[in-house]
Formats: C-alpha cells, structure tokens, sequence
C-alpha cells in the first residue's frame, strides 16, 4: 500500500525489535510480549512501593498501640512473615485471580470494594472521552477551515485559558456559576447506575465535563494542527479542482488522514482522564475510586492501597495498548515509526 | 520602509502576555519575602469572612485569615515546589535519556521499559500514594513529583539524542576516541535544548497541575502553611456566599500556568514551530 512499507522496514530491522519479525502479525506479537513485560514491571513498581514503607508494615498498619502479640498474629495472618520473594509470588498470584486480598480499615475483599466505586469513576472517565472526543473534532473541523479567522482566533484563545484551569478548579466556579445561574446543583444526589440510569448520568453530567473540558482544549489544538497540516496537502488540492465541497473534503479526506494522530491524543489524555477523576469526584461528593483511594492513604490501609494502584494502573496498560494496536490497524505507516507517544 | 512597520515576531504576543501573567505570581514571590502583608497565619475571629477592603485586598477568610497575604505565601510554596521538582525531574530524566539514546540497545529497553512503566501510571496517583507511603511533607512532594515527571524528559532527551547521533560532528567526536561522557555533555546535550526548554516549561505547569490537585486533596503542602490547592478546599464550603474565598487563589494559579503555556507556545513558535 505504502511505498514505505517494505523500503522503511528493512533499514528499521537493524534499528528495533519490532524489525526483528516482519509483518501485522509480528509486530502484535511484539506488542503482546511487550504488554506483559509492562505489566510484570508495574506490578513490581507497586509491590515495591508497599514493601519499603519505613519501619515495620504490620506496626504501621496496626498503630503504636498494639501490642506484640497483635503484631505478631497480624505478621502470620498477611503473610508477612515470608521472604519478599515469595510473598511477591503470593500477591501475583492473588491479582491474576482477582484476590488483592482484604482491606485492614473496611474488613472486606479488596477487589469487592473496587468494584462496588467502579461504576462512579469509569463511568465519569468513558463520559469525558466521549465529550472530549464529540466537541474537539467539530471545533477543530471549524477552527482549521480558515485559520487566523476571528473564530479560530476565539477558539483558540478559549482553548489556551481552558486549558491551564485545573480540573478541580473549574468544578468549583462551575459549581458556583450554576448554583447561581440556574439555581440547581448535582452534588450530592448520586444514584447507583443499576437503580437509577437517568440520575446517575445527570449528576455525572457536570464532574465529567470539568475533567473533559482541558483535555478538550489539549485534543483541539492537536487535532487542528494536524488538520491545518492536512488541508494543505496534495490531495486536497485535487479534491477541490474536482468540484468537491468543503464538508466532503473534510469529512471524507481530512478527517480519515488525521484520525491516527487523534487516537495518540486519546492515549495521552486517558491517564490524565482518570487521574483527574480521582480528584474532581472528590469536589462533586461522588463515592467513586478517589474517595477509596483518599480513606485508604488517611488509615494507612496498605492491602487497599496497593490493590487500587495496582488495579488503575492495568487499566491504564490496557488502554494504551488498545490504542496503539488500533492506531496499527488503522495506519500501516504506524507500525515503522516507533511508539508515538510522546 | 516607515518606522511604524518594524518587524514583529509571531512569536511576540505569546512573550509578553506569558511574562505579564508570570510577572504577577513573581511579585507576590517578591512582596512575600517582604512582609509588606499581614502575617498569613494570623487568625482573627472578629474578622472572619470579610469582604474585600482597604485593610484586607482579598477579604478574609472562614478563620479570619488575611486572603491576600496567604495568596502572597503561597505563590511562594508554589514556585518553591515547581521549580525544585522540575530540576529533579530534568536531572534524572536527562541523564537517563542520553544513556539510553546514546548507547542504545539493551540499556536503552530497560530504561524505556522503566520509564514507560512510570507512565503507565496516572501520574497523580503515583504522587498520591509516594506521599501515602513516606508521609505528606514538602521533601517527598517535591521528590514524588520529580520522578513522576523523570519519563517525559527522558522520552524527549532520548529521542533528540538519536536525531543527533547520525551528525557528522558526533561521529567526527567518536572517530576521535571522545569520551562518550564528554560526547554527551558537551556536543548533544547543548543541542537538546530546542526540544527540552518548551518540555520544561511545560514540566512547570504541568508540575503546578498536580502540586495544586495534591494540595486540595490535603496530601501536598501540610496546613497551616497556605497553597492555593488548600485554600481553595477551604473555601469550597463557603464559597457560595464568600466568593472572595475562591475567587482570588484560582486567578493566581490560573495566572501561573497560563503564564508557563504561553511562554512554552512563544519558545515554541520562535524555534520554528507553526503558530498553532
């Protein structure tokens, strides 16, 4: 298909691993092994993490007062009386399962309580891609059709302040500018999805759109770089000598020959989405992952902690590799180029 | 030619509107080391939740505390934290990254592998639990965010390294038996700046982002000392009625981190970047 398909690959050969075998199925082989090795590394990261904690763990989590004999039944009972390698082995063992153990501060399953604050967070976060994705293309689309016009000016402008508001921030005059404009606020009034669809997704409206809106200021200036780039290219010159109209031209031309560098963004904001969930659920009163996460640091509830970060952190693995294998699928060219993200 | 007609770079109004913006947190830098404003500590129960007046700028807030002296204070811990977090960050990021761009191979994997592996992380939780484990102080904040931000610059220092690699003047370097440690310093390093100078500002802002969202959360400056995260999880409760609260600290953050875009979006444009 493309000239460089089988030109660029032979001098990339001697560069990388991913030469090393030739063709789609090689190269998703390579990524494969490179996901798991990924996630060998983070879970390590994470274990780690936990089993340096100054001073003795069990004292940590059990609190001056305990007496010996507690720590001591509390060593047994968690295994900590085992070398680090085997009690690594044990965790390991655990995550792949779905046991990360039992919270110290909730008495319950770890994965039990993830699960229960999974539906607040992942649902904030897939509703803010959705709304990055809906409002940055459309704007973008507008913005590069003549660039250094009044309204790509205004949007831009509008972009590059939206951007440096932190998330949290832009929740509360949010917050308060709805309070006073409309009189109604969402905080407060969550509803389980499985009990009350509509409720659940009117007050995750508002929390997703603070997440969303810097990250849409990111994705349109992206989008509309590419987009500039695009529309100056041969083929759309030839497109336009043939009589096509502008939205054809856009819709059918631009938009496909950009979309490979829209999944890069999508992968680069997809950690940010998640992580600015954690903290903006916190401003909005939402019983999500953040508010876990915030009980577990303030109690020092080791087993919660390391399972939560454990846990984010697969998702996020996960993700990235959907992306890149899809932006593969999509553009072969991917494929030479190394990871794109930068 | 009229003199009215000189030139003017494109990159010019990104300048100056970044360095107006930045010049305004700079001050409150500078008239916080004067003490020209009340102490940002003091409480007052006759004065709380004051309005804006001639004795207190900003207002006061739920504790009687002066707004104003305490957005002063806090630019100072928000400067303090960007900057020294950044510098660990570029240090170890760019070390890292010319090692691994320059030798490449297996060096290169493993460093890749850890730094993606970093990544793979939201990083505001990796910040989040650092300051869980080692306890919330301004050390391991500081530290926390200095590693979570190591991977970007070893991304970039890396991939520059081996655009350079192929020059004549590093191979010239290497035919003459140069140390590879001289190599580095001296002939790529000097030659990353275009990349690395908008990743550092950019690296402050971003730094500032998580330093602020840290701080809301009560896991980034301890209280009583002011930061604009922790003011303004103080002011939540009153802000509908007392917007002075929320108000001010958002506009100095804000001011910040625009600042620190446009001044990375005029760096940009200048080293030949499209104006975007």
């Amino acid at each position: 298909m493309y000239p460089c398909d089988n030109l660029g690959l032979s001098c990339y050969n001697q560069l990388t691993m991913e030469g090393l075998i030739n063709g789609k199925a090689g190269y998703f082989g390579v990524r494969i092994v490179e996901l798991i090795l990924t996630l060998f590394v983070v879970s390590f990261f994470t274990f780690a993490a936990f089993s340096i904690i100054p001073g003795d763990t069990a004292r940590v989590v059990l609190g001056p007062n305990a007496t010996e004999a507690q720590v001591e039944n509390y060593r047994k009972q968690t295994g900590l009386d085992k070398p680090v390698a085997e009690r690594y082995g044990d965790w390991i063992r655990g995550a792949v399962t779905g046991d990360l153990g039992e919270s110290v501060s909730f008495r319950k399953p770890v994965s039990e309580l993830i699960s229960s604050r999974l539906p607040v967070t992942l649902g904030m976060s897939a509703i803010a891609l959705i709304m990055v994705i809906v409002i940055s293309y459309p704007a973008a689309m507008l913005s590069s059709r003549r660039p250094g016009h009044a309204l790509d000016h205004i949007l831009s402008v509008f972009g590059h302040v939206i951007f440096a508001i932190p998330p949290f921030v832009l929740s509360l005059l949010m917050i308060v500018l709805f309070a006073n404009l409309f009189g109604f606020i969402s905080i407060g009034r969550y509803a389980a999805p499985s009990e009350d669809f509509a409720q659940f997704l009117s007050c995750m409206l508002l929390p997703s759109l603070c997440i969303a809106l810097p990250k849409i200021a990111m994705t349109f200036k992206f989008l509309r770089a590419s987009m500039i780039e695009e529309r100056a290219s041969g083929y759309v010159k030839t497109a336009k000598s043939h009589g096509l109209s502008d939205v054809r031209i856009m819709v059918r031309h631009v938009l496909p020959n950009s979309s490979v560098s829209t999944i890069t963004v999508i992968s680069l904001v997809l950690s940010d989405i998640l992580g600015g969930s954690l903290i903006v659920e916190q401003v909005f009163n939402l019983p999500g992952l953040g508010r876990l996460l915030l009980r577990a640091i303030s109690v020092r509830d080791f087993p919660l902690l390391s399972g939560m970060v454990l846990y984010l952190a697969v998702i996020t693995v996960v993700l990235y590799f959907i992306a890149d294998i899809a932006a593969a699928m999509i553009d072969p060219r991917q494929r030479l180029s190394e990871r794109a993200r930068p | 030619m009229t003199a009215s007609k000189t030139y003017r770079s494109p990159s010019r109004a990104y300048y100056v509107t970044g360095a107006v913006l930045l010049g305004i947190v700079i001050l409150a830098f500078i008239l916080s080391l004067t003490g020209i404003a009340p102490s940002p500590n003091a409480t007052s129960a006759a004065e709380k939740l004051q309005g804006p007046s001639a004795a207190h700028l900003m207002g006061t807030d739920n504790m009687g505390r002066d707004v104003f002296a305490r957005c002063l204070a806090a630019s100072k811990y928000t400067l303090l934290i960007s900057v020294t977090g950044v510098l660990i960050a570029f240090t170890a990021g760019v070390i890292t990254g010319l090692l691994a761009g320059y030798f490449g191979g297996f060096c290169d994997r493993i460093i890749m592998l850890f730094s993606n592996s970093i990544m793979c992380f939201p990083g505001i939780l990796l910040a989040l639990v650092a300051v869980a484990v080692f306890g919330p102080s301004l050390f391991n904040v500081v530290i926390a965010l200095g590693v979570v931000f190591a991977p970007t610059f070893a991304r970039v220092a890396r991939t520059g390294t081996i655009g350079l690699l192929s020059q004549e003047y590093i191979m010239h370097a290497k035919v003459l038996k140069v140390r590879p440690s001289r190599i580095m310093a001296v002939h790529i390093f000097p030659n990353l700046m275009p990349q690395l100078l908008p990743a550092t500002v950019i690296g402050l802002a971003n730094m500032t982002l998580f330093e602020s969202g840290m701080s809301y959360l009560g896991l980034g400056v301890q209280p009583p000392d002011a930061s604009y995260g922790k003011m303004l999880a103080d002011a939540q409760s009153y802000m509908m009625h007392y917007p002075w609260m929320i108000i001010f600290p958002s506009l100095m953050l804000v001011c910040y981190i625009l600042g620190l875009y446009f001044l990375s979006e005029g760096i940009r444009i200048s080293l030949g970047g499209e104006s975007r």
